[in-house]
């Protein structure tokens, strides 16, 4: 109950602060809407007869992974330059229940970016949003945060030795979009890449939402993009606690 | 010979200095390893969407990163001296300006010329696109000329970052832009009209078409007026930057705002 | 029992040199450093840059493992009980950054309450309580980007006693502020050790140290050097005198050779506007001066004086005598 209290106050004032900054805030939602507007064109011009619905949920979830792949991975290295890095591991709770908090509040900035996307397929390409199952659409969209936020968590630990870690987060943006299925339907991609597809979260938050929009079951999506989810939480405390036991054994990771 | 050595040594040092991607641990993910990530991306979204063939993609997404390289070595030459408070350091020292900000570009367009190079003949590899050898050559030109023409807007850019807090907000900005309006993803003759007047006047949309076309293979002369088109292009932003830079210079002398961070 | 106990205290830290042949080499930053704290006490720590000062607090506050011996805060082992030790310290260090700049001082405090467990019905009065304290009332609802450098400080010590803890340790808490400023921060530290607390503070400043602390232990290159009440402190030096003359232009030989005069114990110079300030410590029972001025010849000499010794000085000839 205490460790729900204090992830809940943590994700709060974590995504208080992230949405304060203009660029951390604002330029999040901006930016993903270039590749939308390159997606919308490319289905629109296209042969292939896929509802522009199709494009619009597949660059909204873009939009949304954007926000904690380009983020997460350094998360550790932003609380190094704010200085509280060492305030934050000096405190009583295992770091996990502090650090997971402040990926969620970054995968959180994902919902903006997904509401922006389909405004803006809605008001410049006239793609009407339809829904079918609001209730599982919403709850999609939760799981999907969450998810996307546990694997932001792993990324911010396995990252947390690099200086660059915002470059190796930002280089795991294209390739989600790819093998998440997001804008090409996995049949189309080698069949080797089926198992890493698999084994992102993702790619079943994105089945998910859009199984509920267009019309379908989301719930086993929705369950698999949620044990997967914990399933990175789980690994990233095992790596976390490695990482913590260097950095004080060796030094090896600057608190400052 | 002292402009000479400004341009020369003074970019070099400078571009040392400054552009610390040049750690491979920024230079492979950022520049080696995520243009193959779009070109694979844009190719199978355009597989998706059955719309072009997977040569299309890789040219034009190949010469568009370069645009990463180009727009955010320049305005950090520019904006990480202001970060560093080394700018005023700078601008106090009688150099001319000139070779001073022109010999920043050239380190510039060589790198934006591999980055280019380089994931074009991954791309193509892996896509299994065929390049013929005799064009090769002619390429390799187009690939200058369009690294050339994208520092040209990143002078500009780098200018604007004098002015402007967070300038990598902007250079990604200018990236997104090439992204829609150049051709490289999107057939020209599927943007709409207002889309295409503009990208007539942008880097990399003539450099994109003529290596598409070097790549069907036609003769570097019947592709001329292309890289013409595209020098002009750069030349004409380059002017632009240098002009927008004296202009900030000036400013910031009369109003103290260089050195804000 | 002592409340905080440090046991022959190492740490060393491997750096590399080189980028292409790595060289590993092992800097020793602190060398043995044993002491004990009583309940109740204000303990400095003095020394100067890099004297180890900060690694031996980042050990004891549970984020440094120590390459050997032990240490002890109310019982409870640094290494084995980190999370037992967490909960009952406060940690404080100085500098501007450590606040979330985006959010509020309010904020901030509220933050670091939930961190440490701070009951949720005593949070408001707790945060009102030390807002007071470090003298931040009324401008807690501001984002604190806007504050300045002493009042981030100030939010620093409010942040490191919101649960209240046993025990304090405060890293170079008045570094880079204004005199006034750091004179505020100083009597909030000393109400500390009113309010009970146990108190260990480490600084560079030799009249800080002076004016709050009970006990000082001078730590220099990584080992404790001379332990003890700042009277005692200075008695080991207040035997002796201190002459001082203002010399402009000094040459360097001359330095060495006043260092060589009987009864010469430290020579320092210090930069002063053109002229330099050499000051030389010296027995209680020789009258240098005429031989300090003799090897001037030539410079160009100002004023000249004699004076008795000062903790500074007993300062200055403890981390200065093993050069």
């Amino acid at each position: 109950m205490k460790a729900v209290r204090l992830l809940a106050f943590g994700w709060y004032f974590q995504f208080k602060t992230i949405s304060r900054s203009p660029f951390e805030g604002l330029f999040q939602i901006i930016y993903p809407l270039f590749f939308a507007t390159v997606a919308f064109l490319m289905f629109r011009a296209g042969t292939d007869q896929k509802t522009l619905l199709y494009a619009s949920l597949g660059a909204a979830v873009m939009g949304m992974w954007s926000a904690t792949s380009t983020t997460a991975g350094g998360a550790m290295q932003r609380e190094r330059w704010h200085g509280t890095l060492e305030a934050l591991v000096a405190s009583p709770p295992h770091f996990s229940l502090i650090l997971l908090p402040i990926t969620l509040a970054m995968s959180t900035i994902g919902i903006y970016c997904l509401v922006a996307t389909l405004l803006f397929g809605r008001f410049v390409f006239g793609i009407d949003l339809t829904v079918e199952h609001p209730a599982a659409f919403g709850l999609s969209i939760v799981g999907t945060v969450l998810s996307f936020g546990a694997l932001g968590f792993l990324f911010a630990v396995s990252f947390v030795r690099f200086r660059a870690a915002w470059a190796l987060g930002n280089l795991f943006e294209y390739p989600v979009w790819l093998i998440g299925g997001f804008l090409v339907p996995l049949v189309l991609l080698p069949e080797w890449t089926r198992p890493i597809s698999w084994s992102l979260a993702p790619t079943w938050g994105m089945n998910a939402i859009r199984d509920s929009s267009l019309g379908g079951n989301p719930w086993p999506d929705l369950a698999l993009t949620l044990a997967l989810g914990v399933g990175y939480v789980g690994l990233g405390v095992l790596v976390l606690d490695r990482v913590l036991a260097a950095a004080r054994k060796r030094a090896a990771l600057s608190l400052t | 010979m002292t402009s000479a050595r400004i341009f020369a040594v003074g970019g070099l040092m400078s571009y040392r200095a400054l552009f610390y991607w040049l750690s491979p641990m920024i230079y492979i993910p950022s520049l080696v390893v995520a243009p193959i990530f779009q070109i694979l991306l844009m190719a199978y979204i355009g597989r998706s969407a059955g719309l072009a063939s997977d040569e299309f993609y890789v040219v034009g997404n190949a010469i568009q990163y370069a645009a990463i390289p180009c727009l955010f070595a320049m305005m950090q030459l520019v904006g990480g001296e202001k970060f560093q408070n080394t700018l005023g350091a700078i601008l106090v020292s009688p150099a001319p300006r000139l070779p001073l900000f022109f010999g920043r570009a050239v380190p510039v367009v060589l790198n934006g010329a591999f980055v280019a190079a380089f994931s074009l003949t991954v791309g193509s590899l892996i896509l299994d696109v065929h390049i013929p050898a005799g064009s090769i050559p002619a390429l390799a030109l187009v690939i200058v000329v369009a690294a050339f023409s994208c520092t040209g807007l990143g002078l500009i850019n780098a200018a604007l970052a004098l002015r402007i807090r967070e300038s990598a907000v902007l250079s990604n900005v200018f990236f997104g832009f090439l992204l829609i309006f150049t051709g490289a993803n999107v057939p020209l003759s599927d943007l709409p009209g207002w889309m295409r007047t503009v990208s007539d006047y942008i880097p990399f949309t003539h450099s994109i078409e003529a290596a598409r076309q070097l790549v069907h293979g036609a003769s570097l002369s019947s592709v001329l007026d292309l890289v013409g088109a595209e020098v002009v292009i750069g030349v004409a932003y380059g002017v632009a930057g240098y002009l927008l830079l004296r202009f900030f210079e000036n400013q910031g002398r009369r109003h103290a705002t260089l050195e804000r961070t | 029992m002592a409340v905080v106990e440090a046991i022959d205290l190492h740490r060393t830290y491997r750096t590399s040199t080189g980028t292409i042949r790595r060289k590993w080499i092992d800097v020793e930053a602190v060398r043995g450093v044993s002491f004990e704290i009583d309940k109740g006490e204000l303990f400095g720590l003095l020394g100067p840059n890099g004297a180890g000062k900060t690694t031996t607090i980042k050990m004891l506050i549970t984020l440094l493992i120590p390459t050997s011996g032990t240490a002890k805060v109310l019982g409870h082992d640094v290494v084995k009980d980190a999370r037992e030790v967490r909960r009952r310290i406060g940690y404080v260090f100085g500098g501007e950054r450590g606040v979330y700049e985006r959010l509020s001082g309010y904020d901030n405090l509220r933050y670091f309450s939930e961190l440490y467990g701070v009951p949720p019905k005593e949070q408001k009065q707790r945060i009102e309580t030390l807002l007071e304290l470090v003298g931040l009332k009324g401008r807690e609802h501001e984002r604190t980007e806007g504050y300045s450098r002493g009042m981030k400080q100030r939010l620093h010590v409010a942040r490191g006693l919101l649960h209240d803890p046993p025990v304090v340790f405060l890293d170079e808490p008045t570094i880079g502020l204004d005199p006034v400023g750091a004179r505020e921060l100083r009597a909030t530290i000393a109400s500390l050790v009113e309010a009970g607390k146990t108190v260990l503070l480490t600084t560079h400043y030799m009249f800080e140290a002076d004016a709050l602390c009970d006990r000082i232990a001078v730590i220099n290159k990584g080992e404790i050097v001379a332990e003890g009440t700042p009277a005692e402190l200075k008695q080991n030096v207040a035997e002796g005198a201190v002459v001082e003359v203002e010399v402009f232009g000094i040459p360097d030989q001359s330095v060495e050779q006043v260092r060589e005069l009987g009864g010469v114990r430290s020579v320092t110079v210090e930069e002063r506007d053109q002229a330099q300030v050499l000051i030389v410590q010296t027995g209680a029972d020789v009258e240098l001066t005429s031989a300090i001025l003799g090897q001037l010849d030539g410079a160009n000499v100002g004023r000249v004086s004699r004076r008795e010794p000062t903790l500074e000085d007993a300062y200055v000839s403890l981390v200065s005598s093993e050069e």
